[in-house]
């Protein structure tokens, strides 16, 4: 082997798995000899003949070469398209009325509304591209790009066999409420104490964790209206409800246990008036009960999924049983 | 797209299949990658090296191919040779392409005049 050689045999070997490459080495060693004997010993020409050696790498790998399949991209896209129009809207004008209130300018306010457009927008989808990576990825029964398609899996026509209205419109009336709400007590507080209005919490979280947790809220109420929309729980939903959950609860947690979420200046205030006894155990039932409302919502998340799943092969093999599938009304 | 390209694509796609019926036939004897190569391009199957050396990869992680490393030689050689479930699976193909080929051929005679 010459240098060359070597060089070619080490770009293949970096651009397949880690866990391949031992075993492959030998492959591509016999590989190019074989094909420089074939050339008479003409090393350069044999190299220039086996190519790219990332395309050589490729067809060698095992596991998807791409983020996202065929499988899965149109639901991808359909998510994507869903879900855009609604959140960066929603975001931008929470931003816009949150600074007018909060006292800034026009321009400000403008201006902070946009880049919180841009940040939301790149942050959905980024994080739904996670999410349909991971699905690509994941060979479970119901989930995966493998997953065998059924008539079953069609979507019901607008008109009919939703899930309910109300089960939606109240959980988004509730995300919105907490979102408008997480806005409000930061801006126009209700707190006030010797005249003096108190922010809820740490004015410094601003520069990451509040936007964070309204993006996080906004993707929410994207999903409840996107489950709305699709008329029924899937494992996907069920994925994204929960990593949601997760994104909201794991910060929260994190700045409840380190003092970092409550505004330092009012905590200080109610110490003075009540003692310091009552703000580590207040703070820790806040977070075992925030913590179990997530976890079961998530887990709720995926019991409504096994039940739609269930429901429909019910309503396929007994078609005249106790949940006949709904007449179009027409 | 013009004719030539669309000629290529179309051919790419219809012999997708048939080099690895002829590499489960030909290595009912024991080869290594480039002699198959040289066997492979002597019958006018058009296939790269590059292509047949992962190819024969894959069909051995299917199990339709076994391997040896020979060390005989002046260097190691990989010698390929088609495992029982290989057998099964050329007898098969091979049946199917017989079909196709009927079919194909009985279309061919059909078609000349029809479209004029």
């Amino acid at each position: 082997m010459t240098a060359l050689t070597d060089r070619y045999v080490h770009a293949v070997l970096r651009a397949v798995p880690g866990r391949q490459r031992a075993d492959l080495e030998p492959d591509i060693g016999a590989l190019v000899a074989d094909t420089i004997d074939a050339r008479d010993g003409d090393e350069r020409a044999a190299l220039a003949e086996l190519g790219d050696p990332s395309l050589l790498a490729a067809r060698y790998a095992e596991g998807p070469q791409h983020l996202i399949g065929p499988a899965v991209y149109g639901e991808w896209r359909h998510i994507l398209t869903l879900l855009l129009p609604i959140i960066v809207p929603i975001i931008a004008a929470i931003v816009l009325a949150a600074n007018l209130l909060g006292g800034s300018t026009v321009g400000e306010a403008i201006v902070a509304a946009m880049a919180s457009a841009i940040g939301v927008g790149l942050q959905t989808v980024f994080w739904v591209t996670l999410v349909f990576a991971v699905i690509e990825r994941v060979d479970a029964p119901g989930v995966g790009p493998k997953r065998a398609w059924s008539v079953d899996d069609l979507p019901e026509l607008p008109d009919d066999g939703r899930v309910g209205l109300v089960e939606s419109g109240a959980s988004f009336v509730f995300s919105v409420l907490v979102l408008v709400g997480l806005v409000w007590v930061q801006l126009q507080s209700p707190i006030v104490i010797d005249g003096q209005r108190f922010p809820l919490f740490d004015p410094a979280l601003w520069s990451l964790w509040l936007p964070w947790f309204i993006v996080v809220m906004g993707a929410e109420i994207a999903l409840v209206a996107a489950i709305y929309l699709r008329g029924r729980w899937t494992v996907a939903s069920a994925i994204a409800n929960a990593v949601l959950g997760l994104a909201f609860v794991g910060p929260a947690l994190y700045l409840l246990q380190n003092d970092l979420l409550f505004d330092p200046v009012l905590v200080a205030k109610l110490t003075e008036i009540a003692g310091g006894a009552w703000l580590r155990p207040t703070t820790t039932i806040i977070g075992v009960v925030v913590a179990l409302v997530v976890f079961w919502d998530a887990v709720d998340g995926f019991l409504k999924a096994r039940r739609a799943s269930q429901a429909r092969v019910t309503a396929s093999r007994h078609p005249g049983g106790p949940n006949p599938p709904p007449r179009p009304a027409r | 797209m013009d004719f030539s390209a669309l000629l290529a694509a179309t051919q790419q796609e219809l012999r997708r299949g048939t080099v690895v019926l002829a590499c489960l036939l030909l290595l009912g004897r024991p080869g290594y990658g480039y002699a198959l190569l040289d066997q492979l391009r002597d019958l006018g199957f058009a296939v790269d090296a590059n292509t047949l050396y992962p190819l024969l990869r894959r069909l051995e992680s299917q199990g339709v191919l076994t391997s040896e490393w020979n060390t005989e030689e002046s260097r190691p050689r990989k010698f390929y040779r088609t495992s029982p479930e290989g057998h099964r699976l050329a007898a098969e193909l091979l049946a199917d392409w017989t079909r196709l080929d009927e079919s194909i051929r009985r279309l061919g005679l059909a078609a000349p005049g029809d479209s004029e």
